[in-house]
């Protein structure tokens, strides 16, 4: 269980003072396929980035599991999106001087796995997401539907509790981006992996089961559909 | 650790151009530190070789009052009755020689000469049989001959007789004082020309034998010095001040200090041997040589200076590569924080990539240094057509050499390596310093 308690973010630009998210809460389950909807500067991405750690809140926590990560420092924080937080983004973000195979095994090594259930591991989720034969292509030899598929890859090979995935099909044609949601889909199913995903793509929306509506920085509606 | 190092090496090679441009500029900084190092360090060997063989002898015995006015070179305070002291000096199984050095006025007539003149000179009188157990010029003659004890002639640098267009067999006048303050005209003549490899003595060489000077100056057997032959390495100051004791000199100059020297027992004083006005002194080829190694310590700031400009400009190759490096990189950093590496191991990543541009650099700049001094250890480079009209000081007369330096190569080496991690460390700590947000959000 994911928890968002009463959580504000406030961003500071010269005078002007942008309110984020306003006094947000929100729970997740674990195994949720969800989608945070919402129209630009509705504050989606700012609630992905505290949820996944890589942000602080002014006000509010965010416990994982009862766990409260809000008031964790940097180096226990970075240990724990390590160990349970996977991330997907919209540019894919892959290391461009690193294979598939390097940049998926890439988070096992962080977590200090030995070489040979990293190599098993890698291989094996490679295939899961339908990259098999691919494994030794660097980014630049793959289409933008493979690099996201390796970015989920990457995210899920460690097992983690949520994977967090930032408008994941903005940079694809719908084609490939369905192919993508249902891949997800199909991870979450197979592996019960909590996604959390921000979109303002009513295709892509359709594909979660809640779906978490936001506006100025507060929820405007939480549906849901399975 | 594994992960960083790969990715840090595939970073490199993704880069290929730009790391090669910047180890290039580690590469050519090195080189040169490696090949002026060794170039000076060579020319300041030969340099105090050529110094002590042709001009100061390793050291010399002085009267005290004309050690304090060397420059005057007054023949009264001489050392008189040297013969007790020389054969002291033999038994103690040290090479010596006795000379005698006066300022004289060369007087050249037309014809022989083109015009009429006169140029200052310092007059050396040696003992042709003595001589040599310390210094080498008979090898040096390049025309006519070396002087006999009974000779009334002349030897000549190669150099001074060709700027006053002197050849062997010219009679040649010399004007001085005598001891005692006497004018002398001394007419002698040109019997052989010499050329050493140290080109102060080329340029200025006028020697003649002592028992003309002798007789000539009324010196009565007195002398100005006695040279010694002592080998230069190991602790030489510590044999010249025991060679002192044993001879009963009471003082010692080594050129940063003056020592009082405590006569052993037995020493020559106590024999009656001898005798000067003020006492004797010892003299070593550091303080005879003051000037040339004030120009040399002045020589070798310069040559740091330079070689500290040649490492900045390196260091800013490199920052200016690591800076370009990490923000090109920053979304990715972005993204590998986000995926918990820590900062320690990111920053570990790029002082990696560094350390490589380091490796690089150092490795072809230690290649070509060490290349480059190989060739000037073997072969060498004739510097004779700027020596020639002109005095930089170092007492070589054409081809200078290097030295192999391996303490050198060896810090160069590290310096290379460890000043392109010094470099890239600021940089990246200052990306790191950027919120994870930050880092992804950038273009």
């Amino acid at each position: 269980m994911t928890s968002v308690k009463n959580v504000s973010k406030d961003y500071h630009a010269g005078e002007t003072v942008v309110h984020a998210l306003k006094d947000l809460t929100l729970e997740l389950a674990d195994g949720e396929f969800a989608a945070i909807a919402g129209p630009s500067g509705s504050g989606k991405t700012t609630l992905l980035n505290l949820i996944g750690c890589i942000d602080r809140a002014d006000k509010g926590s965010i416990e994982f599991d009862g766990k409260a990560v809000s008031s964790m420092n940097r180096h226990s924080l970075a240990l724990f999106r390590r160990e349970h937080l996977g991330f997907v983004f919209q540019t894919f973000n892959l290391i461009p001087v690193l294979s598939a195979y390097e940049n998926v095994s890439f988070a096992l090594s962080l977590l200090g796995i030995a070489d040979a259930e990293v190599k098993e591991r890698t291989l094996a989720i490679l295939s899961e997401v339908g990259l098999d034969g691919l494994a030794g292509r660097l980014p630049s030899r793959l289409s933008g539907g493979q690099q996201q598929r390796v970015a989920i890859a990457r995210a899920l090979v460690k097992k983690p509790t949520m994977v967090l995935a930032d408008e994941p099909t903005a940079n694809l044609d719908s084609e490939t981006g369905e192919s993508i949601l249902r891949l997800m889909q199909e991870m979450n199913r197979k592996h019960g992996t909590t996604f959390l995903f921000s979109t303002h793509d009513p295709m892509v929306m359709n594909y979660a089961d809640r779906l978490v509506k936001l506006h100025d920085g507060a929820i405007a509606g939480d549906e849901r559909r399975k | 650790m594994k992960f960083l190092i790969s990715l840090s090496w595939k970073n490199l090679s993704r880069y290929r151009k730009r790391t090669i441009i910047t180890a290039s500029a580690i590469a050519v900084g090195l080189a040169m530190y490696i090949f002026i190092d060794g170039w000076l360090r060579g020319a300041e060997n030969e340099s105090t070789q050529n110094l002590v063989t042709y001009e100061t002898a390793p050291a010399k015995i002085m009267a005290a009052g004309y050690y304090e006015n060397l420059r005057r070179m007054p023949l009264q305070d001489g050392i008189e009755n040297p013969g007790p002291l020389l054969a002291k000096l033999g038994s103690l199984g040290v090479a010596a020689t006795p000379r005698t050095v006066f300022s004289g006025e060369l007087i050249l007539n037309k014809d022989p000469f083109p015009e009429n003149g006169s140029v200052t000179a310092r007059v050396i009188a040696v003992d042709p049989t003595t001589d040599e157990r310390v210094y080498d010029f008979r090898n040096a003659v390049s025309e006519g001959r070396y002087l006999t004890p009974d000779d009334t002639g002349i030897l000549m640098g190669a150099w001074l007789a060709e700027d006053l267009k002197a050849k062997v067999g010219y009679p040649i006048t010399i004007v001085t004082r005598g001891r005692g303050g006497f004018y002398q005209t001394i007419d002698t003549q040109i019997v052989g020309l010499v050329n050493t490899p140290n080109p102060a003595i080329n340029r200025s060489l006028v020697m003649m034998t002592i028992q003309a000077a002798d007789r000539y100056l009324a010196m009565k057997g007195t002398v100005t010095e006695i040279d010694l032959k002592l080998p230069l390495g190991g602790n030489f100051d510590g044999r010249v001040e025991a060679l002192a004791s044993q001879l009963g000199v009471p003082s010692y100059h080594n050129g940063t200090a003056s020592i009082e020297v405590t006569p052993a027992p037995g020493a020559i004083p106590a024999e009656g041997g001898a005798q000067a006005a003020g006492g004797l002194t010892m003299v070593g080829w550091r303080d005879l040589a003051k000037d040339y190694l004030s120009i040399a310590v002045a020589k070798q700031s310069g040559s740091s200076i330079i070689l500290i400009l040649v490492f900045i400009i390196a260091a800013v190759g490199v920052s200016n590569t690591m800076l370009m490096a990490i923000y090109e990189r920053t979304r990715e950093m972005g993204m590998m924080r986000a995926m918990g590496m820590q900062d320690g191991e990111l920053r570990l990543a790029f002082l990696f990539e560094a350390a490589g541009i380091g490796l690089i650099g150092s490795v072809i700049g230690v290649a070509a240094g060490v290349l480059a001094d190989w060739y000037m250890v073997a072969r060498g480079i004739d510097i004779f057509a700027m020596l020639r009209n002109m005095d930089v000081g170092y007492r070589i007369a054409s081809v200078s050499h290097s030295s192999w330096n391996p303490q050198v190569i060896v810090i160069a080496f590290v310096v290379g390596i460890l000043m392109s991690v010094l470099v890239a460390y600021f940089p990246t700590r200052r990306a790191l310093k950027l919120s994870i947000t930050d880092c992804l959000r950038d273009t």
